[in-house]
């Protein structure tokens, strides 16, 4: 049995439905791609795996506990003028286990000192977040999950505004992630992100989603090469379910 | 020289025992109050301490219509009707679906119209001018006490808090997905802003006290890009608007919290022209240096309209 679960979730933003008869398992030690056209449903399955959205029917069965659910938004979502440095913002990683009122200990700076080198910023450690171009700022963020000791981790569009550099690290640390046994899911828009490193897709259009392996995927939907597809963003309005 | 020193700065303070309390009321609250500012200004909500300042009036007011010119009765007035307007605002915008922030303009409008008329009904128009803008002749040894004991408590409340509101400021999302009540620290936030402006209105009026808050803080914006600076930066300008205001207001002969918000008004101009980060000198400074960087929308032709 996996960490999580879908069997037969019905999802609704107020009145509007959004997704129904979704089933299936997202495996553990993997990474899947989630994509879909703009509007499919990919934030609301995210909000509803995190637990922000209760599902209108059917169940979501995550046997991973909250403060192991991680969760890197779109970069936009924060408010990166805040006076707050990387080291402090990797540190914030803690507050499942430290909550509000905990002190740290030199442990916690140690790890997060180790997480900084692994993701190659450990040069901007003291450097304000407002500073940071838009790679490093993914790289930051990326440190915090590490730091929560994520086992369930989401990943909403992490290679948007990024270079090529960050793209590279960021990679094989998912990679390094999903071999250490975490449960990864990456929303996706491009092809050849999804080659590089999805084991498993799900797809969602028409209001429901359907699991696929990415080769098949990748086979059905371009039936031009490969080095072709992969440079234009995934066209869904083309793959029949 | 140094007697005309001491005539300026020291005299009043030594001869008189209101200025005394004054000047300790004033430097209370620039401990504490600015840390609120950082904090509002930091979440977008300037402007949010100006609508609670005018939501606390009606309270005070009613205060002062049942125990005369009380503090006590007069704050807890305050914060009550503080606290109301806030909820109200808040549960307004929820079951209408309107933006927050319009729902408490409209409540702050409503409170300040019906706290004038308040005290127009019980007092004389002196009566209203002190609550609106502060009287330091007015403030005892319980109003001392009880500006001393909120300050402490909101220092304290604030050092256990500050973890929470840093995160639930940057990223709430990520503190909502643990599990976290981020509308309890929301709330417990709100409280304390308006239980300062309560504070605040004796010596600054009830109008004037958000000026201590919001000022400070956003002048030392200009000078530091971290918490701990804006912060401690915050509390100096404070206290330094605090006593040159009161010295000011003691010498010209002119209410009291109206001196303290411009001295603290004037550092913002200041800060603003001058600072360290995005003030215009700054900028300036920064496009002599590096003159082939224009500004982007100016660089780009599409942005033009026709």
């Amino acid at each position: 049995m996996s960490r999580l679960h879908l069997q037969d979730v019905r999802l609704a933003q107020g009145d509007r439905p959004v997704l129904e008869g979704l089933t299936g398992s997202f495996p553990d030690g993997a990474i899947t791609a989630l994509i879909g056209a703009n509007g499919a449903g990919k934030s609301t399955l995210i909000q509803a795996i995190m637990g922000l959205l209760p599902p209108v029917a059917g169940r979501i069965e995550c046997s991973v506990p909250r403060e192991r659910r991680a969760w890197l938004p779109q970069q936009l979502v924060l408010d990166l003028s805040f006076p707050m440095s990387v080291e402090e913002l990797v540190m914030t990683g803690t507050w499942p286990s430290h909550g509000a009122m905990k002190g740290y200990c030199a442990a916690h700076y140690r790890k997060a000192r180790e997480i900084m080198a692994r993701l190659g910023i450990s040069q901007l450690a003291h450097r304000p977040l407002g500073e940071l171009s838009g790679g490093q700022r993914q790289r930051v963020l990326l440190g915090r999950t590490l730091m929560q000791e994520a086992e369930l981790l989401l990943l909403d569009e992490p290679f948007a505004n990024v270079d090529s550099e960050t793209v590279e690290v960021i990679t094989q640390v998912l990679r390094d992630m999903a071999a250490q046994g975490v449960t990864l899911i990456i929303v996706l828009h491009d092809l050849e992100q999804l080659a590089r490193l999805a084991d498993c897709v799900l797809l969602l259009a028409d209001a429901t989603g359907q699991w696929f392996d990415p080769q098949t995927l990748l086979e059905r939907h371009g039936r031009t090469p490969l080095g072709t597809a992969a440079l234009s963003p995934l066209d869904l309005g083309g793959v029949s379910l | 020289m140094i007697d005309t020193l001491d005539a300026l700065l020291l005299a009043p303070l030594t001869d008189y025992g209101f200025m005394r309390r004054a000047l300790i009321a004033g430097l209370a609250l620039s401990l504490a109050v600015p840390s609120l500012g950082v904090f509002l200004m930091l979440r977008g909500m300037s402007l949010m301490g100006d609508a609670m300042a005018h939501a606390i009036l009606p309270g005070v007011a009613l205060g002062f219509l049942l125990g005369g010119f009380s503090l006590p009765v007069m704050s807890l007035g305050g914060v009550l009707s503080g606290l109301i307007v806030a909820g109200l605002a808040g549960g307004v915008s929820q079951m209408t679906g309107h933006r927050e922030d319009s729902a408490m303009a409209s409540f702050y409008l409503i409170s300040l119209a019906a706290g004038v008329l308040l005290v127009s009904m019980g007092g004389s128009s002196v009566d209203l001018t002190h609550v609106l803008f502060g009287s330091i002749l007015a403030v005892d040894s319980s109003a001392l006490l009880l500006i001393a004991a909120v300050c402490s408590a909101t220092v304290l409340l604030l050092a256990l808090m500050f973890r929470a509101l840093v995160v639930e400021c940057l990223d709430p999302l990520f503190l909502r997905g643990q599990g976290a009540r981020n509308g309890l620290i929301h709330g417990l936030f709100l409280g304390l802003v308006v239980l300062n402006l309560t504070a605040g209105f004796q010596t600054l009026g009830t109008l004037m006290a958000v000026g201590l808050m919001m000022l400070p803080a956003t002048a030392a914006r200009f000078w530091s890009k971290r918490l701990e600076g804006l912060m401690g930066l915050a509390i100096v300008i404070a206290m330094l608007a605090s006593t040159g205001g009161l010295l000011l207001s003691y010498h010209l002969g002119l209410p009291s919290g109206p001196c303290i918000i411009l001295l603290a008004g004037i550092v913002y101009l200041f800060s603003a022209l001058c600072g360290r980060h995005h003030s215009v000198l700054a900028r300036l400074r920064r496009s002599k240096a590096a003159p082939g960087t224009e500004k982007p929308s100016s660089a780009h032709p599409h942005h033009r309209t026709t």
